[in-house]
């Protein structure tokens, strides 16, 4: 998808104004995905289960150039094909040449925030393949031709009303029908596309280098299908998915499902090694893996932000997030939104491109608490903001009042000045109008100032 | 296609422009400033309530398969695998018009054709005429008017039989190796897998140490029917994958 990042003001100011429906949905079905991760936190030791994650992940990350060797020389032992892509076009590229050498006329897919990321179904259907969204929630939104807005749950912005009026109108339902019509509706449709289809493609939650396993993470069985039906599987998976042993992917599974969904694990989990070989496998002739790194390198390379990268895309903090729940993801304009899309963002994108997501949060710290592999959001969130300013992306306006202060604060007697003046000024309605402050004094009562300043009631010797 | 075949192709490095060499070289750099940090060891997982008298694999199983929405059956002691089946998919209702079973799923436990009588004796691990065509499934004939058939592709069948590795206690999960038939094990909407005896593990890290070893091109973990809550938060089952999924545990 697009990068809309720098509309993120106007965009999420938008979205409370003007579809307040968005708001209900969005903190509905977050709040409900965050109660069911602290109840599934709550039944294991989930401190001891996150540090262990983040240790795993780390290792992984200061290894990496080991692991990508290994799980690409496991996974053409296995038989499947590797491909490395550096950026979003060679991604693309890749896939169509497949695509093109199998004469493939129509694509299943599997839920892939990577294959948003590199803008694939645009691709494909420019080469004249038709593109079936197979998860539920990606298939209403490809109806609607809109982004996902969650990692695990994309559609949570829509109302069951606006599925029943676009289901109506697409599929020929009725206009009242209830989820289960609905589900099966949609289920005869994409059942004949699986079955059709000449080229399934997923993406990959891990990816085992000690085995070359890619393993899939679901609870509609779509994945299932688009990994077996289809002579060609192809995965796009992001380098930093990997871990070192098949042990590790015990742990990781149910840790992710726990924090994504609060279920024990998913419903449905495929681990693909490679094409079929056995005699009575019917499932795919040809597997492609394709490692993506489209900035994640960038990620890696830079001395803070590297820790995102240890990210299993489980949604959590966007559940717990007290912005994000205002907004829903499509306010923060990229694939990745809430707390952890504004920390890796900025990484993936150039911090330039991701301004002002930095900023996009109250820095209350649940999103780490929740995180299963505790990336320190809120110390990311300003260590860019740090950089931002550093590099005079923050707007002027901010910028000159920090100036001002700081040219205030290392000039005694002109500090003095300017706290006298603040404190008779702030008690009076002139407040508002300073340039400064109207957007923030705008919505909210000025709190009233003491009249005396600290160093004033310092000196009287304050209580 | 073998892999051998697969790696003779020239594109199969897939290596645009030097992809690979330059993704590595910047890795490398990245891992060259950073410490190397140690592996933390094995997760251990959390002890049972009652660390004195832990619960069987087995009534774990239970107890997690079916919170997730999966159904477990118990064959009847008495009577062999086959009749037992045979009787408990004719007790599944009028929309069970024909039967898919995996490639691998032996004799013993697939249910008996329509022709045969379903409590002769003399079937139970015999060779009955009927038993060479369960596979693969895919090649039997279509939409037969026989309310109870072998054999039929798996999108037309009405029920699936496949037969699990194992089965996990700690997450309710069925393991479905590819070497059974895929297509059986995700398109009828009703799945009945058997468990062998013995092969339920405490622990998924057990089951998955011990797969390694002989690691099939595909594996499903299966816990539970396919569920989705993409429509108005509402969950609703049989999305894409089987709506009801039947554990039967062989004792």
């Amino acid at each position: 998808m697009s990068v809309r990042i720098s509309e993120y003001a106007t965009r999420s100011r938008e979205a409370i104004r003007d579809r307040p429906e968005v708001r209900t949905a969005v903190t509905g079905a977050t709040v409900a995905f965050d109660e069911k991760r602290r109840r599934a936190y709550g039944e294991v030791d989930a401190d001891s289960w996150r540090r262990w994650a983040e240790g795993v992940k780390n290792h992984l990350l200061t290894h990496l150039d080991d692991y990508l060797a290994e799980a690409e020389a496991q996974l053409e032992a296995n038989g499947a094909d590797v491909h490395w892509a550096r950026d979003a076009d060679e991604a693309r590229q890749i896939v169509l040449a497949l695509a093109a050498r199998h004469s493939a006329r129509s694509v299943v897919k599997g839920k892939s925030m990577l294959t948003e990321e590199v803008e694939l179904n645009p691709a494909l259907e420019r080469a004249g393949i038709e593109v079936y969204e197979t998860d539920l929630g990606e298939y209403i939104l490809q109806l609607l031709d809109e982004p996902p807005s969650h990692i695990v749950g994309p559609a949570i912005h829509k109302t069951l009303e606006q599925v029943q009026h676009l289901f109506a109108d697409r599929l020929e339902t009725d206009p009242g029908g209830d989820p289960d019509e609905l589900a099966r509706a949609a289920r005869d449709v994409l059942r004949d596309a699986f079955i059709n289809a000449d080229m399934g493609i997923t993406g990959g939650n891990f990816l085992v280098a000690e085995t070359g396993t890619v393993a899939l993470i679901e609870n509609e069985g779509n994945i299932r299908l688009t990994t077996s039906l289809p002579r060609v599987h192809v995965a796009l998976v992001g380098i930093e998915k990997l871990l070192p042993r098949m042990s590790d992917l015990a742990g990781f599974l149910q840790l992710t499902a726990r924090a994504a969904t609060g279920q024990p694990i998913g419903c449905f989990v495929s681990l693909v090694q490679g094409p079929a070989s056995a005699p009575g496998d019917d499932g795919p002739e040809e597997v492609h893996v394709v490692l993506v790194d489209n900035g994640r390198t960038d990620v890696l390379l830079h001395e803070h932000a590297w820790e995102a990268l240890r990210c299993v895309r489980c949604g959590a903090c966007l559940n717990t997030c007290p912005v994000y729940r205002q907004t829903g993801g499509h306010a923060y304009g990229w694939v990745y939104s809430g707390p952890i899309g504004s920390v890796l963002d900025p990484g993936l994108l150039g911090l330039h491109e991701a301004m002002p997501l930095p900023f996009a949060s109250s820095l209350c710290g649940a999103c780490f608490d929740a995180c299963p592999v505790r990336i320190p959001i809120p110390e990311l969130l300003l260590s860019w903001r740090e950089e931002a300013q550093q590099k005079g992306l923050t707007p002027w306006k901010e910028r000159a009042a920090l100036a001002g202060l700081a040219t205030a604060a290392t000039r005694p007697p002109l500090y003095r000045a300017a706290a006298r003046i603040g404190t008779r000024l702030g008690a009076t309605r002139a407040a508002r109008k300073l340039p400064m402050l109207s957007d923030w004094s705008n919505d909210r009562d000025l709190p009233r100032p003491s009249p005396h300043t600290f160093r004033q009631l310092w000196r009287q010797g304050i209580k | 296609m073998s892999g051998s075949a697969t790696r003779d192709r020239p594109e199969s490095r897939g290596d645009l422009g030097g992809a690979r060499a330059r993704i590595l070289a910047r890795v490398t750099r990245a891992t060259a400033t950073r410490g190397k940090l140690p592996h933390p060891g094995r997760l251990e997982t959390p002890p049972a309530p009652d660390p004195a008298t832990p619960p069987a694999p087995t009534t774990t199983f239970v107890k997690r398969f079916t919170s997730q929405c999966g159904e477990v059956a118990t064959p009847d002691p008495d009577r062999s695998p086959r009749d037992w089946l045979t009787s408990f998919i004719n007790g599944l209702g009028d929309e069970v018009n024909a039967i898919a079973i995996g490639a691998d799923v032996p004799a013993r436990l697939q249910p008996h054709p329509p022709d045969m009588p379903p409590a002769d004796a003399g079937t139970a691990g015999g060779e009955s005429p009927g038993q060479s065509r369960h596979a693969p499934a895919v090649a039997g004939p279509r939409n037969s008017p026989q309310p109870l058939h072998h054999a039929v592709p798996p999108e037309h069948a009405g029920v699936g039989i496949s037969l699990a590795w194992g089965a996990v206690a700690e997450t309710g999960s069925l393991i479905l190796p590819s070497t059974g038939t895929r297509a059986v094990q995700l398109l009828p909407p009703v799945h009945i897998i058997w468990v062998p005896a013995g092969r339920v593990f405490a622990r998924l890290e057990d089951a998955l140490l011990e797969l390694r070893a002989e690691l099939p091109a595909g594996v499903g973990l299966h816990s539970g029917p396919s569920k989705s809550a993409d429509i108005g938060q509402t969950v609703v089952t049989g999305v894409h994958g089987p709506g009801r999924c039947i554990a039967v545990l062989e004792s």
